[in-house]
This record gives C-alpha cells, sequence and structure tokens, in this order.
C-alpha cells in the first residue's frame, strides 16, 4: 500500500504506475507529481544539482508522511521516489504517486504528500551553476504551504 | 631467511638478477579507500570536479607501476609485459577496492610494481574526491598474489574482511556516548562530520545539554542554537527537550531541501 524508495537511479512513472495498479479494480483515480530539475533556480545558469539525504531518517520520514495521508483520505496507494546525488536540468528528482477510489481524494493527498515531502523529508540540495557552488535555501513558501493543511 | 636487498655487511644493494633464470611472473595486489556514501554516489555518477576519475586513476596506477624504480630505491626497472588496474565500487562498505595486476617475463618479481599501482591508483582517487570529502582512508594495501621466479606461487592467506569505517567508529563497548553528526551545509560549515560525545560530559541527558557539551568543546558549535538548525534523535524531529539515551544517533542539519 505504501512504497517509499530513495534512489540515485532514474525512475520511469508509467512502470511505478504499472505496479501500483498491478490486480487492483478497485482503483478509480491515479494522481501523480514529478518534480524536475530547473536550470533556472536561485541563479539562472544552473548547470547540476547535487542531493544529499540522511539515509535511515529518510525512508522514516517519506513513510510517515504517507501514513498520515492515508489517515487522513481513502487512499488505495501511494508510492513515493526520490533520487539523490547528482542531477542535471530536465532531470526527474522526485514523484510522488496516490491511488484512490474517486479523483478528489488523490488529487489532495498528492498535494498533502509534496508538501510535507519538501518540509519534512531530510534531503538537501546544492546548485552548481558557472558562477559558483551553493547550497539552495529553504522557501518561507514551501512551510507555509505545509502549515495550511494544519487542522484547526 | 635473509633479506635479499642487504649484503653481507647489512648494507642497502641491488641484488644481481643477471644470473636468475627468466620466468612468466605475475603479481596481484589490491587496496581500498574508504569514504563517505555521498562521495562514493558522485564518483559514481561522474560527478565530481576533476571529472573522470576512475580514469584518471586507472592511467596513473599504470604509469606508476611502469616508473616503480624510481621511487622505491633497490628495486630494477622492468618491461613489464602487463599493467592493469582495476575498481569496484562498494555501496556496503562505502569505499573503491581497487586491484593491480602486473606481468612479465623476466628475472624479478612484479610485486612491487602491481603494489605501487594500487596506491598511486588509491592517492588519484582520493586527490580526485578531496575536494568534496577530506575524511577518506586508504587502507589495505596488500599482495594477494605472485606467481612465477624462484619462490614459485604464494597467496594470501584468505582472512577476514577489514572492518568498515562506520563499525570502526562506533564507540568501544563500556564507553558510553552519544553520536552526533552534521549534515549537508552544516557539515561543511563547521568542517565536521560526526562527533562523539561522552554521556559523562551532559549534564542531563536531553539535547539542550548535548548542545552546551558541544559549545563547551568547541564554540564553533554554538552555530548549533540558531533557531533555524534542525535535530533529529534516532531518525525522527527532535527539539531541546528531547530526551537522549547513550547510543543514540543525534543529528543536526539546516532547513531541508528536497522535492
Amino acid at each position: 500500500m505504501i512504497d517509499v524508495r530513495v534512489q540515485s537511479s532514474v525512475f520511469d512513472v508509467g512502470e511505478e504506475q504499472r505496479y501500483l495498479l498491478a490486480g487492483r479494480c478497485d482503483i478509480g483515480a491515479v494522481v501523480t507529481f514529478t518534480g524536475l530539475v530547473r536550470d533556472v533556480n536561485e541563479r539562472p545558469d544552473v548547470q547540476a544539482l547535487s542531493l544529499e539525504h540522511y539515509p535511515g531518517m529518510t525512508e522514516a520520514a517519506l513513510r510517515d508522511i504517507a501514513e498520515q495521508a492515508t489517515s487522513r483520505w481513502p487512499l488505495e496507494g501511494v508510492r513515493i521516489v526520490h533520487r539523490v546525488g547528482r542531477l542535471s536540468p530536465s532531470d526527474p528528482i522526485v514523484m510522488v504517486m496516490v491511488a484512490s477510489a474517486h479523483r478528489r481524494a488523490a488529487f489532495d493527498a498528492c498535494d498533502f504528500l509534496m508538501d510535507h515531502l519538501k518540509t519534512r523529508a531530510p534531503f538537501w540540495k546544492k546548485e552548481h551553476t558557472a558562477s559558483g557552488t551553493y547550497w539552495v535555501s529553504a522557501r518561507d513558501s514551501d512551510v507555509r504551504a505545509a502549515d495550511r493543511w494544519e487542522e484547526a | 631467511m635473509s633479506l635479499t636487498h642487504l649484503n653481507a655487511r647489512g648494507e642497502a644493494h641491488m641484488v644481481d638478477v643477471g644470473d636468475k633464470a627468466e620466468t612468466q611472473r605475475e603479481a596481484v595486489a589490491s587496496g581500498r579507500i574508504v569514504m563517505r556514501p555521498d562521495t562514493l554516489a558522485l564518483l559514481a555518477e561522474g560527478g565530481l570536479p576533476k571529472g573522470d576519475v576512475l580514469a584518471t586513476a586507472r592511467i596513473a596506477g599504470i604509469q606508476a607501476a611502469k616508473r616503480t624504480h624510481e621511487l622505491i630505491p633497490l628495486c630494477h626497472a622492468l618491461l613489464l609485459s602487463k599493467v592493469s588496474v582495476d575498481f569496484r565500487l562498494d555501496e556496503a562498505a562505502s569505499c573503491v577496492h581497487v586491484e593491480s595486476r602486473c606481468r612479465l617475463a623476466g628475472r624479478t618479481g612484479v610485486e612491487m610494481e602491481a603494489l605501487t599501482a594500487v596506491s598511486v591508483a588509491c592517492l588519484t582517487l582520493y586527490d580526485m574526491c578531496k575536494a568534496v570529502d577530506k575524511d577518506m582512508t586508504i587502507d589495505g594495501v596488500c599482495l594477494e598474489h605472485k606467481t612465477g621466479g624462484k619462490s614459485g606461487e604464494w597467496h594470501r592467506a584468505a582472512e577476514e574482511v577489514p572492518a568498515t569505517r562506520e563499525a570502526s567508529e562506533t564507540p568501544p563497548v563500556g564507553v558510553a556516548a552519544i553520536r552526533v553528526k552534521f549534515l549537508a551545509e552544516l557539515r561543511e560549515r563547521l568542517d565536521t562530520e560526526e562527533v562523539e560525545v561522552p554521556v559523562a560530559s551532559l549534564k542531563s541527558l536531553d539535547v539542550a545539554s548535548l548542545k552546551a557539551a558541544l559549545e563547551a568543546r568547541d564554540s564553533r558549535f554554538a552555530a548549533l542554537s540558531a533557531a533555524r538548525i534542525l535535530c533529529a534523535v534516532d531518525h525522527a524531529m527532535a527539539h531541546d527537550d528531547t530526551t537522549l539515551r547513550e547510543g543514540d544517533e543525534v543529528a543536526f542539519f539546516p532547513p531541508v531541501t528536497g522535492g
């Protein structure tokens, strides 16, 4: 039901969806978010990105976020793949795939998962540009995005 | 048993090999360089600033084998018929294994050439990766086997695999300690990857006391008290009041930026 992976190799969204749906006839909606490396971020000439994580905690944090989503929405499956190591612009970096009987739960849960992944999973990006290498700063907008899910 | 490079007076000398029979000789040496897992990942993906690390280290090893006689005082210059240097990336032990095989038809063995090739290949790996990891260690450089010559065939007796760096960093049994890791930008800023703090040096067993003990040890660690710095205890998010137990792994890191 919940599958989380951290890997350096590329992933294939089609293949991930086939695994998620194998033998299932009760799923009516799959929503997938795929994050890609942009060549414009803090500086306009990003040549590469290296991603560091905290092995052990990363997997636990992703699983915890996925469990929160499944307790909040009626989900039939969650798959999260996050890449680490060195990536180039246009490379896929993260995939969050959510399956449910109906679309609304899948859309909302996918949004929730990404907001929390960005603020709670221990990944750090370093950008390599023609003018130097630096660690990417956290964004307040990401924190606000995650905060809006807080239940009153 | 005597040392052939010492003469009757105990002085160093070069052995006269003119009368020795020419035989096919081969020697295999190995060694390894242990590095952080993320350094190994960068190496695997060709992401290091100096470029193709393994190809460069291979050429360095081969060149070094050919010039062994210039480095090791009493070695003969040999016309090697073959030098190979191979690498195996080992994620489990977080290291690169290096193996060199040298061969020639001649009157003297090629184990020094094989050992030199491994050593210089390891040194080149260090040089190529040191921008991102200065903590690498080169170890286990040894002769695996040699064939040919008067002493015939020799193989290293099987032995236990040397402990990985993770294992060797575990505190000795009986010394209660907290392992503290620093990650990403914080690791680079503090120029420290990991330290151990004896439980005995903590006023109380919580994160706030751990920060105080670290700061007492080195003022650089005052940076840990910045509001933006996050903390995890045994892989779960923690705060100043979180209780510690001996053997816990505590990590400090900047705000996360994944996704």
